[in-house]
């Protein structure tokens, strides 16, 4: 099986919380058919962050809204499948249980969403409803799928839950127009703690927030990980937060993975021109001031017919069979990491930026943006 | 740093905007006024990008949108070209063909309705451009923005083109009555990252080769520290650091900046410490006696509850709004406290 | 690209259609009518027949002629009240909606006192006072219908102005300098298309129901045809009692199928002037054909999968309440 799991152990292997393979998403039915999602193969594993990075119109929400089902019309899963492996409280005996989601019944799918996953949105505001108290919103929850639980019961785990997020429990009493928006934010990400999910899925939570706030909420975020074990899926078009905060990244370019590395790798040796020009997109805070360039073009319209690779029409080192082929996601060296490129085909065809060694997972070698060779065996 | 070669385009001098809000509930609900933007002066020069940098709140957008006339400013002065703007007077046409303000959404700002050729003409034709020149005026503006060729996009409406160049045409919209001073509020944080570049390459381009003077207001302290040759940092309404060109992002020396530039994501510096947590129950509360940021500085001393801080000189062309620096030259003084004499310790 | 594409939804259809019958009727109608309405040539209270498709009135005129006839005046009238209500709305609403303060104010009384007055005994008042000439003029009795039908209107469009008043676009016309007048007229205006084209539609249905109504009361000259005085002659014949339903059913199905065909017409106008609101959507047709579920459901994304030769389909369960997230 050509994925990116290869080199981990058996152990690791089947410890994946969610297992998404070839996984495809269109928007609308028949010609008229927009392809949004396209053969995504993802897995995310106990306990770590998934990154998912990518423009809008990437599809990266639309990926986590399908795998949910929660994908509104004219949204329709169009093949592939998720499954999600989460530990049953309720079971005496086997405890794990692994639920297809594509075939997972309403029923079913509502016991699992918010008890096993859960989502953070993009605008708390709009999340929140804003004729109820805060203290309603938990209530409900807990009255929803924690039938065991009474009133004060119910009460006292809201305070807690609004603790572990650094808010006093007067906010409880209060309605989401009279919180900041970090508050509200925060009021979500508690919301989405309460029933211990395995898995949190954060849509770009932090996106309409001020960066002193987004900072506080991704320090609290890694600190309630580190506490409750939680996997979690952050997506965000901010590479340098995922880098920050994610265990593996995957770069989505118009419904395609089209890099997936471990976060450091990603950062510091880029492997796709895509990830590349990303990571030249944003300018440093320190160093020498000089111009970028970024990258030239638009995302293309995914109405229209495309041939062959999807950033071809942007990328700089384009090959003459870039326009014709699409490139499948290849596993590039032994630490498994991912590209679909048809630049790594062929040693003598990959640009020196697209060649540094990895700083992280190999300290002792020379920075990046040395001239270094891959081990070519290890190209396909 | 300072040129005089680079001349003043507009200047704003001790500009305030006051806004009276009604809090609470019921028949009787205090006054309180809040004070959006307090006492802020700022040059914008020919051939220089002048970056306020502040976060939702700090009064950046009202200042941009003062320094434009669309909002009065409650106190202070305006002089354009040496000559003193009559604030109490409407905004005239005159002024809006000298200073174009861009806005944030390139989405929102443009009229969905109508082509991309009716909303470059309209400027053009409003400040008298005869009918027979709007084709080649217009051309001539989307060529200027890099949107070539100019033709492919007069004919399209605002949702067939992308974010980024929507900017572009909303740039060029400003640009094609030819003002002297381009204001951009926040012009590239609704666009996708990849294009970001590209619409600050070209403010930087058109301020260099064609003398204009421009304003870039942004949350994104890295972006100011990529394009401005001064930078502002506001906080609460008041400018809390001002340095010639990125001093400030380098050696941030109001403890605020130093926030801000620790919060950002950096990946390229591992070994960078996590930011102080500050106390956060100050967040959102700007006290009216003493220094603003005083309830969420982890260096608060007595005397920043007490009175606010003048600006006080850390380095040459280098201020910053705080006590920590008193032993520095102070440069000026709030006008609160002693009329807006600029005296020195 | 073009900004006009025929409707595609089979309710838009219909709508379309019976609107251009009745229109068609307006030119037409009278020079269709086999014989002078008026005239009472014929023997009285015939029933339907080959020569009278719908009968003859107790005075002996033709009731199918009367009916063709008829259709020109209300038709006028229903279209001068509406358009007439749609203009002074814009001008009241768009006007108060943006320059707000004072202005607003002032122009929401005025709204508002029209909202509060019943609009029909109102009708009635101005109505009587009208000369004869007046009465039998479609032009005048449009311009009453109006002054009591405009009020709605304008409110719905401050509301949707005072939304788009803050808006990006109009505070960037404001920057480049364009005057207030032309914010309203060429800006604002033109984005209040869908919610105006909805007004004009069911002013216009309103005007029906007033006009009919009035020249069902008799305050109308009985001179001119129209399908009220139709309903009046019949009911002051007692045509209801004498089962003569041939005199006042057909007027009356008129009436109901210009109101279907407006309301219809209704649900077209979003899909019609937006050219944003185009976008592919899984049209009834298109699941039956796929064999998706008929109704979208909120939270249960369909999954379909393309195995060779056919579709394969999850079926959606049927479910007792909706999957609120989180609740």
């Amino acid at each position: 099986m050509d994925s990116a799991t290869t080199n981990l152990t058996v152990d690791e292997l089947n410890d994946t919380v969610l297992e998404i393979e070839d996984f495809c998403v269109d928007y609308g039915w028949g010609e008229t058919a927009v392809r949004a999602v396209n053969n995504v193969n993802l897995s995310v594993r106990r306990s770590r962050v998934l990154g998912v990075a990518g423009e809008s119109g990437s599809g990266k929400s639309t990926l986590v809204y399908a795998v949910t089902r929660l994908l509104r019309s004219p949204g329709v899963i169009s093949g592939g499948s998720a499954r999600l492996t989460y530990d049953d409280p309720t079971a005496s005996d086997v405890k794990r249980r692994t639920v297809d989601l594509m075939a997972a019944s309403g029923s079913e799918l509502r016991a699992i969403r918010w008890s096993q996953v859960s989502i953070v949105l993009q605008s708390a505001l709009n999340a929140l409803n804003p004729v109820l108290r805060i203290g309603h919103e938990f209530d409900e929850l807990l009255k929803t799928h924690r039938k065991d639980l009474k009133k004060e019961q119910r009460h006292a785990r809201a305070v807690e839950l609004l603790g572990l997020v650094g808010l006093n429990e007067d906010r409880l009493s209060r309605f989401p127009h009279e919180l900041s928006g970090g508050q509200r934010q925060r009021i979500m990400i508690a919301l989405a703690l309460a029933l211990d999910p395995q898995l949190v899925i954060m849509d770009e939570p932090t996106t309409a927030l001020d960066v002193v706030t987004q900072r506080e909420i991704v320090n609290e975020l890694a600190q309630l990980r580190a506490r409750f074990g939680f996997s979690m899926i952050f997506i965000t078009h901010d590479l340098s937060l995922l880098v920050e905060l994610a265990d593996d990244i995957a770069v989505m370019y118009s419904g395609n993975v089209v890099e997936w590395a471990p976060a450091g790798d990603l950062y510091s040796a880029p492997r796709h021109p895509y990830t590349l020009g990303l990571l030249n997109s944003s300018p440093p805070l320190s160093g020498e001031r000089h111009e970028l360039v970024g990258i030239a073009g638009a995302p293309p319209d995914l109405s229209q017919p495309l041939s062959g690779c999807s950033f071809h029409n942007r990328c700089p080192f384009v090959l003459e069979r870039c326009s014709r082929d699409v490139p499948p996601l290849r596993i590039l060296d032994s630490s498994g990491r991912k590209a679909a490129c048809w630049l790594h085909d062929d040693p003598t065809t990959v640009p020196v930026a697209l060649r540094r060694v990895a700083l992280a997972t190999s300290p002792g070698e020379p920075a990046p943006g040395a001239p270094m060779t891959l081990a070519r065996e290890e190209i396909r | 740093m300072s040129d005089v070669r680079h001349e003043a385009r507009l200047e704003a001098r001790h500009l305030s905007r006051h806004f009276v809000v009604r809090s609470g509930h019921g028949f009787v609900r205090p006054k309180r006024i809040v004070r959006a933007v307090d006492d802020v002066s700022l040059a914008l020069r020919e051939r220089r990008v002048t970056a306020v940098v502040g976060e939702s709140g700090s009064g950046k957008s009202v200042l941009a949108r003062m320094l434009a006339r669309i909002v009065t400013p409650t106190s202070g002065e305006l002089v354009l070209d040496g000559t003193t703007i009559e604030l109490g007077s409407p905004r005239d046409l005159a002024y809006a063909s000298e200073v174009q303000l861009v806005l944030q959404d390139p989405f929102a700002s443009i009229n969905p309705v109508h082509r991309i050729a009716n909303s470059l003409a309209r400027p053009l034709a409003i400040h008298g451009i005869p009918k027979a020149e709007l084709g080649d005026r217009m051309r001539a503006a989307l060529s200027r923005v890099s949107l070539e060729p100019p033709e492919r996009y007069l004919d399209r409406y605002p949702h067939e083109l992308s974010g980024g160049q929507l900017q572009r045409v909303s740039i060029a919209r400003a640009l094609c009555v030819n003002p002297k001073v381009l204001l951009a509020d926040e012009p590239i944080s609704m666009l996708d990252v990849s294009v970001r570049l590209g619409v600050l390459n070209l403010l930087r381009g058109l301020c260099d080769d064609e003398q204009l003077a421009v304003l870039y207001i942004t949350h994104d302290i890295a972006s100011a520290r990529y394009i401005a040759d001064e930078t502002i940092v506001m906080y609460a309404g008041n400018v809390v650091e001002r340095s010639e060109g990125t001093a400030l992002i380098d050696s941030p020396a109001h403890p605020y900046t130093q926030l801000l530039i620790s919060s950002v994501p950096d990946p390229s510096d591992p070994l960078r410490r996590a930011p102080e947590i500050e106390d956060r129950a100050g967040q959102g509360i700007f006290p009216d006696v003493g220094c603003r940021f005083a309830p969420r500085c982890p260096h608060a001393m007595e005397v920043c509850r007490t009175s606010a801080p003048p600006m006080f000189e850390v380095a040459a062309g280098h201020e910053a709004r705080c006590w920590l620096h008193e032993s520095a030259v102070k440069v000026s003084v709030t006008r609160r406290e002693q009329g807006g004499n600029i005296s020195t310790t | 690209m073009s900004s006009v594409r025929l409707p595609r939804s089979p309710k838009v259809l219909v709508g379309v259609g019976i609107v251009a019958f009745f229109a068609i009727l307006t030119v037409i109608g009278p020079w269709l009518a086999p014989d002078n309405p008026s005239a009472t040539n014929f023997l009285p209270n015939l029933g339907p027949s080959g020569s009278h498709w719908l009968g003859t009135t107790a005075l002996g005129q033709d009731i199918f002629s009367q009916l063709l006839d008829g259709a020109r005046a209300t038709m006028i009238v229903a279209i001068v009240a509406g358009v007439v209500a749609t203009v002074l709305s814009v001008i009241v609403g768009v006007a108060a909606g943006y320059l707000g303060g004072k202005t607003d104010d002032g122009l929401s009384l005025l709204s508002n006192v029209f909202l509060a007055i019943p609009g029909l005994p109102l009708l009635i008042v101005i109505d009587s006072y009208l000369p004869a000439s007046g009465r039998s003029n479609s032009f005048a009795i449009g311009l009453i219908i109006s002054l009591t039908g405009w009020a709605w209107g304008a409110r719905v469009l401050r509301a949707q102005t005072m939304s788009l008043r803050n808006r990006d676009f109009v505070e960037a016309a404001r920057i480049i300098g364009e005057s207030r007048r032309r914010i309203m007229l060429f800006e604002i205006a033109p984005n209040l298309l869908p919610v105006l084209a909805s007004s004009f539609l069911f002013t216009t249905l309103y005007s029906i129901g007033a006009y009919v109504t009035l020249a069902y009361v008799g305050l109308t000259s009985t001179a001119v045809w129209n399908w009220g005085t139709m309903m009046y002659w019949a009911q002051a014949n007692n045509a209801p009692l004498a089962g003569q339903w041939y005199w006042f059913v057909p007027p009356g199905i008129c009436i109901a199928l210009i109101g279907t065909g407006l309301a219809l017409l209704n649900f077209g106008i979003d899909e019609f002037i937006n050219p944003r609101l185009r976008a592919a959507g899984l049209s009834g047709k298109v699941r039956r054909a796929s064999g998706l579920p008929r109704r979208p459901r909120l939270g249960y994304t369909p999954v379909a999968r393309r195995s060779p030769g056919r579709v394969v389909v999850t079926p959606a369960r049927p479910t007792p309440s909706s999957t609120n997230v989180g609740a």
